[in-house]
């Protein structure tokens, strides 16, 4: 039973050593000297370890350089991009949505068609989109792609919301109905307030996946020059276009600004999300 | 409250998302539609579908998609449910760390999933390379060769999304009753047969909504693609999502991008058919119990 324990603790280190080892090589390549990243074999450990790659740009060949650093104006970008896209979709949209679908217009019909909704693939409606934007003239603008956000974040937070409702026992808005609250103010000062954990569950889920999303960013905020309304994923993936085979100090310091951000809030919220990235099938 | 007055309410707390659904689902749908059946000089036609069959990049993009997704799902579904139930074995102090480690690909964007890949199966350069060297493997091109390019999107894919599967299943073995387990061994059933006959079918419902929901976000996929392969090389990573994305933005044929995103969108809808069917959404929202 004892050697049992051991064999199972030996291979479950195995297997999270091999989830993490992408992420260590991809720091551990951001801190080593060029001379390092370009060794075989591989080096595990660098012997040095330098921070250059953030900020310096090691090519002296092309024009356009660009530097983990340089992604700064990118973030500010993805932040607000993602903050007021998932704000709209949140409040706005989706927990007066998922509230009436739960208390008062109970369709099941309805709510298979918001989980179909949060299940379309972004490049079935990419092209529509792409239409929609441009004949409202929000190309390469905040408000183009924070309008095609909202069209991913809606549905899904809605979801996650319905199922958050549907948890609070309805004696509790009885005694508010009693108590002479307008089923507005129901909503608003009892419900709401009770569903906090799926709030910031949403928030959370729904920032995250703003601040990854790449192909609408691609097509609606796409221009030769960095324009007004460019994501980090975007600045990544031309960054990646240009130093595929050069700079991959800078590359991988690029990667860790990206990462970075959303890897800290999943880890601190874990309980918080397993039950929106699931869609509800787990209950935590 | 009486009927009438309910609805009322529930209508208004519902017209924001009834914008949303007019502005970001009926009408780029009806946009598809009009683009799908129409000729670029606007009179309706068939002839963007009756096109699809003799697409020949169609062609290897469906079949890429398959291979992708049998390959995907099998291993993200295997490495998963196994690893799920290793952890759920294991009961000592290391559980949450174990755990968290599992669930941190799920928190890194996948664009930096592919630079991490990119770093990680370099010819040379690449510690994946280096590994499989004794193995006769050494100076592969893991991304750059015709045969090989599909099978490393498939682990790059696999290590971002197994531990999706894992995260399922490990929380559907969470919910199986201890009395059951006690029963069991009151009945004398060895560990294997416990496991097969109490285990699984309490987890039923978790192992069919892993296996539709990794299903579905493997096929939506298109970021590691995208900055693993760029669909090449030549057209052996071509997979439908990105695909429908290169007839828009690279042919600029809207016409028959159209198309293609409608066969896109059969093909989803069809899982998501499949997932109400054996899962009950009225469960999980208790609409049911509510009705009455």
């Amino acid at each position: 039973m004892k050697a049992l324990n051991l064999l199972v603790i030996a291979i479950l280190t195995l297997i999270s050593l091999i989830y993490l080892f992408p992420i260590y090589w991809t720091v551990v390549t951001s801190l080593k000297t060029n001379i390092e990243v370009f060794t075989h074999p591989p080096i595990l450990f660098p012997s040095q370890i330098t921070l250059s790659n953030f900020y310096v740009s090691v090519n002296v060949f092309r024009a356009v350089s660009q530097t983990a650093v340089g992604s700064i104006p990118w973030m500010i970008d993805s932040t607000i991009i993602a903050f007021v896209a998932t704000l709209v979709s949140t409040f706005l949209i989706a927990a007066p949505a998922a509230y009436a679908l739960v208390r008062y217009i109970k369709s099941v019909w309805l709510a298979r068609l918001i989980l179909f909704m949060t299940m379309i693939p972004e490049a079935v409606f990419v092209v529509p989109f792409f239409i929609i934007v441009a004949k409202v003239s929000l190309l390469n603008t905040w408000w183009g792609l924070i309008l095609v956000y909202i069209s991913f974040s809606a549905p899904f937070s809605t979801w996650l919301l319905m199922g958050f409702f549907n948890d609070v026992p309805t004696s509790v808005e009885e005694a508010a109905q009693i108590d002479g609250l307008s089923p507005y103010q129901i909503f608003y000062r009892v419900s709401l307030r009770l569903v906090t954990p799926g709030i910031i569950a949403a928030i959370i889920l729904s920032f995250i996946s703003c601040w990854n999303e790449l192909l609408y960013a691609l097509v609606i905020t796409y221009s030769p020059f960095p324009a007004g309304a460019q994501t980090v994923p975007l600045f990544l993936t031309s960054f990646i276009i240009v130093e595929k085979s050069f700079a991959w100090g800078g590359l991988a310091a690029a990667g860790i600004f990206t990462m970075l951000p959303t890897l800290i809030v999943g880890v601190f919220a874990q309980r918080y999300l397993a039950r929106g990235l699931t869609l509800g099938s787990v209950k935590g | 409250m009486q009927r009438g007055q309910a609805l009322k309410v529930g209508l208004v707390l519902a017209s924001p998302i009834i914008v949303y659904f007019v502005a970001f689902f009926i009408y780029p749908l009806f946009n598809l539609l009009q683009n799908a059946f129409t000729s670029s000089s606007g009179g309706f036609t068939l002839a963007n579908f009756q096109a699809m069959p003799s697409d020949p990049l169609l062609s290897v993009s469906l079949s890429n998609t398959a291979y992708y997704f049998v390959g995907s799902v099998a291993l993200e579904y295997s490495v998963g449910f196994g690893v799920a139930v290793l952890l759920y074995t294991y009961t000592g102090r290391l559980k949450s760390i174990f755990r968290t480690i599992i669930f941190l690909p799920l928190m890194v964007s996948p664009v930096v999933i592919g630079l991490m890949w990119l770093l990680m199966l370099n010819t040379n350069y690449g510690p994946v390379d280096y590994l499989l060297g004794p193995l006769g493997l050494g100076s592969t091109n893991w991304l750059g060769s015709q045969s090989l390019a599909m099978p490393s999107l498939i682990l790059a894919n696999t290590w971002e999304y197994s531990p999706f599967v894992f995260l399922i299943i490990y929380a559907g073995l969470q919910t199986v009753s201890p009395q059951l387990y006690e029963a069991a061994s009151v009945d004398g059933l060895t560990r294997f047969q416990t496991f097969r006959f109490i285990t699984l079918p309490s987890i039923r419902p978790s192992i069919v909504v892993a296996f539709l929901l990794n299903s579905i976000g493997v096929l939506k996929g298109f970021d590691l693609v995208y900055v693993l392969t760029n669909g090449g090389p030549g057209f052996s990573t071509y997979i439908l999502s990105f695909y429908t994305y290169v007839v828009g933005f690279s042919f600029f044929e809207t016409h028959y991008a159209a198309a293609v995103a409608l066969l896109f969108l059969a093909i989803i809808g069809t899982f998501v058919f499949l997932m109400l069917r054996f899962t009950s959404v009225e469960e999980y929202l208790g609409l049911r119990r509510l009705r009455t």
